[in-house]
């Protein structure tokens, strides 16, 4: 069993991890976009769209703007996801020294290693934290509770086990693993060389768990993020507006005029275009 | 389900923050609009599909216009039901109904297509919130989709901008192809295929209400407007709303009066007085498609060099963002269209018109007609306007892309018994957001500007049932009042 977890299941996960997700972008970039159906704001050009999506991404705006309560949860939560499978993938290639490879003067191998504990302990703690939290919301409101589905809680539970094995494993040194020890048996399997499991039930549920995640991923609202990135190339897209001014009109726009408005003057040079922005 | 329906002391006085202390709960039965006629149907060409066959045949239409559309696709796959979406929505500040959330709203169809269409709904049903397809669905489908005004807020506020309007037009489409719509929109759409427009007008009606408004602007300010139908080799083709000739008649008057100032060649065609466009809102196959392809073509018969759109907030998404990809003419007749606010707006600007803002002395207040601010990004134009044309202009907040919908959107304007309540009950954000602006307190009360028919249209008895004291107004009348008609006008007219 344990060396079906270790050195099978793994492969299982990633065929369906991979083929899961490319079979989902596929299946979602095949639609088209008939018309043009973009929202507010609507910027001019495409650099503003992305500037504005890359916005949305970093500070979550929307929800900072419209529901501070649920932002205070969400947005640790999402930085804690982004640092914890950085500090992953880096923690465990360096063993820790990831910080003395990037400042190679200014910090040492071990200032490294207990910074990446440290840092590792700190988000481990806020992704449990915030994730209760959301968790609790859920719960707590309702009108959230109303349009929940079981999953929406399953989900949550499995974040939350994986999060807390992590702490767990992270704070208790006999449950702890060191990186050697992660490296060794990953490499292992990245290398198509499988090694057995080190020996910790910790790590071996905590394991199994993220596979089960990474298994159920692209069949579940975890596809969000990429979600939001396919939905928004169609609702933030900016749109070429027809020049302002009419046909075989008498008057003629004078060159240059002053336009004052809620006690500021402008000069008008051209021809507004449209949205008319002066003020 | 004590907030449902009439309360014995009257719906109207129930404001939201009593209404959010209830629990959020679904009624046994929703308001649902009464539907259109054997008749009607038939009219339109679609006959209602069996009750045995009714789910089969939604099934297909789903699936058939999911796959087809990106919008659709990606609403039914990547909401994570955070809820930002349900205070931010009218109808659901109004009945604490989920079902009345966006995210509820949009539910009734993920939930049947989780369960037909992916695998984890296919695979565990329930558990991933998928729900087989049922009469009671689809008769949810005709009541919650009917509540639901389009006005896009959710798709403002969701972090994934996620438009559950788009969700709302697809599950109208699936039900006008089920033979199931509501008498209004069923209506509407037959007069449009019959007459040329929602209010069945006919060519002769319009010319003789266009020869009393002449008359009616002659008293007033003391010269002749004319209004010219179908008059060939016109620079600029006008297209009011059809309601503008019954229920708004100084809209009109204010667009013949700008075009008069500016000296234009301009025309409405009698082929397309509608700038309004219910088969955007119900059918965007047939009837959308009809309209914008007859605007496109009537304007060429006429010679015009740009489409001017009058004041219906639907009507001008409508057109301006799908007649290029969705009229059936040729390539080359496409003309451009714009918004006859950013035409003002941008004549203003260029300090172009002599606007007296003395003439209209109550306070205003401007309500954003979601269509303009959410969908066409149509917000300061018309701020650039209301300043110079009013004496006191006051914001109502949240404003612009934020405002909340008058309740009316959509043409959720039913007088059944059922939804009439509902629609007085889904303006209650607005009514507070209106007498906050204390633009109703004034001994005269005051005006609230909304530019937008169907705005107007829900307005008038809205601001009866909520005892506001304010006169509602499009901005084309403020303009029509504010513009001084130097050595042409006798007076300005009665003030405001």
């Amino acid at each position: 069993m344990v060396y079906f977890i270790g050195n099978v299941l793994p492969y299982i996960t990633v065929a369906i991890f991979l083929g899961g997700l490319a079979w989902h972008l596929w299946r979602w970039t095949a639609p088209r976009i008939p018309h043009f159906v973009a929202l507010s704001p609507f910027p001019k050009t495409w650099a503003g769209s992305v500037g504005f999506i890359v916005w949305q991404i970093l500070v979550f705006w929307n929800i900072l703007k419209f529901d501070r309560r649920l932002w205070v949860g969400a947005w640790p939560f999402h930085v804690a996801i982004g640092a914890i499978l950085g500090g992953h993938v880096l923690g465990i290639y360096t063993l820790g020294t990831q910080f003395h490879m990037i400042f190679p003067y200014a910090i040492t191998e071990a200032l490294s290693e207990s910074m990446s504990v440290i840092l590792g302990k700190t988000f481990g703690i806020i992704f449990v934290a915030a994730g209760a939290y959301l968790l609790y919301r859920r719960f707590a409101y309702d009108r959230v509770a109303a349009v929940s589905a079981p999953s929406d809680y399953l989900h949550m539970f499995l974040l939350l086990a994986i999060g807390g094995l992590g702490v767990y494993m992270r704070f208790v040194p006999a449950a702890s693993l060191h990186y050697e020890e992660a490296r060794h048996f990953l490499a292992g399997l990245f290398l198509f060389k499988p090694e057995p499991l080190p020996d910790n039930p910790f790590f071996l549920l905590h394991f199994l768990l993220v596979q089960i995640l990474m298994i159920i991923f692209p069949f579940s609202k975890l596809m969000h993020p990429l979600g939001m990135l396919w939905n928004r190339w169609v609702v933030n897209r900016p749109y070429e507006e027809p020049a302002m001014g009419l046909p075989g009109v008498q008057l003629v726009p004078p060159a240059g005029v002053m336009y004052e408005d809620s006690g500021r003057t402008i000069r008008v040079e051209h021809w507004p275009r449209f949205p008319v922005k002066g003020v | 389900m004590g907030h449902h329906g009439p309360t014995p002391e009257g719906f109207r006085r129930i404001p939201t923050w009593e209404v959010a202390k209830q629990p959020a709960e679904r009624p046994k039965k929703p308001a649902t609009p009464k539907t259109a006629t054997k008749k009607t149907l038939h009219e339109l060409g679609i006959v209602e599909v069996p009750d045995e066959h009714k789910v089969q045949a939604a099934l297909e239409r789903l699936h058939e216009q999911i796959k087809q559309r990106r919008s659709y696709m990606l609403a039914m796959e990547s909401c994570v039901k955070c809820g930002l979406c349900q205070e931010n929505c009218h109808t659901f500040l109004g009945t604490r109904d989920p079902d009345d959330s966006p995210v509820g709203r949009a539910d009734l169809i993920r939930k049947v297509w989780k369960r037909y269409f992916t695998v984890q709904g296919r695979l565990f049903g329930k558990l991933v919130g998928a729900e087989d397809l049922t009469l009671e669905t689809i008769q949810k489908w005709l009541a919650y989709f009917y509540h639901c005004t389009e006005c896009r807020r959710c798709g403002h506020v969701c972090p994934f901008g996620i438009d559950t309007c788009e969700i709302t037009m697809l599950g109208r489409q699936v039900l006008y192809w089920l033979g199931v719509v509501p008498a209004l929109h069923a209506d509407s759409c037959a007069a449009i295929h019959r007459l040329g427009n929602n209010m069945a007008l006919t060519k002769s009606g319009a010319v003789d209400t266009l020869e009393f408004l002449s008359d009616e602007i002659e008293e007033e300010r003391g010269f002749r407007v004319e209004f010219p139908v179908d008059k060939p080799d016109s620079d600029i083709v006008y297209v009011p709303s059809s309601a503008d000739f019954m229920l708004n008649p100084d809209t009109l008057k204010g667009a013949a009066l700008f075009f008069e100032y500016i000296g234009a060649n301009w025309t409405i065609t009698s082929r397309m007085i509608e700038a309004g466009n219910f088969g955007y809102l119900v059918d965007q196959y047939r009837t959308q498609r009809e309209l914008v392809t007859r605007l496109l073509e009537s304007a060429k018969q006429l010679g015009a060099k740009k489409i001017v759109w009058g004041e219906c907030g639907h009507g001008w998404r409508a057109a301006k963002q799908y007649a290029r990809t969705m009229a059936d003419v040729n390539g080359i007749w496409h003309i451009p269209i714009v918004h006859i606010h950013d035409e003002i707006a941008s004549y203003i600007v260029t300090n172009q018109l002599e606007l007296d803002p003395s003439r209209i002395t109550r306070p205003v207040t401007l309500h954003d007609p979601c269509n303009y601010a959410r969908a066409c990004g149509h917000v300061e134009n018309m701020r650039i306007i209301i300043r110079k044309c009013v004496s006191e202009f006051r914001e109502m907040y949240p404003n612009g892309e934020r405002n909340f919908c008058c309740g009316g959107g959509s043409g959720v304007l039913f007088d059944d018994p059922e939804m009439y309540p509902m629609r007085i009950r889904f303006s209650q954000k607005k009514a507070e957001q209106i007498r906050e602006t204390g633009v109703p307190d004034g001994p005269d009360g005051g005006i609230l500007c909304a530019p937008c028919s169907i705005c107007k249209a829900q307005f008038y008895p809205m601001v009866e049932e909520h005892e506001l004291n304010v006169e509602v107004k499009g901005l084309l009348d403020l303009v029509g009042k504010a513009l001084v008609f130097r050595g042409k006008e006798t007076s300005g007219g009665k003030k405001w």
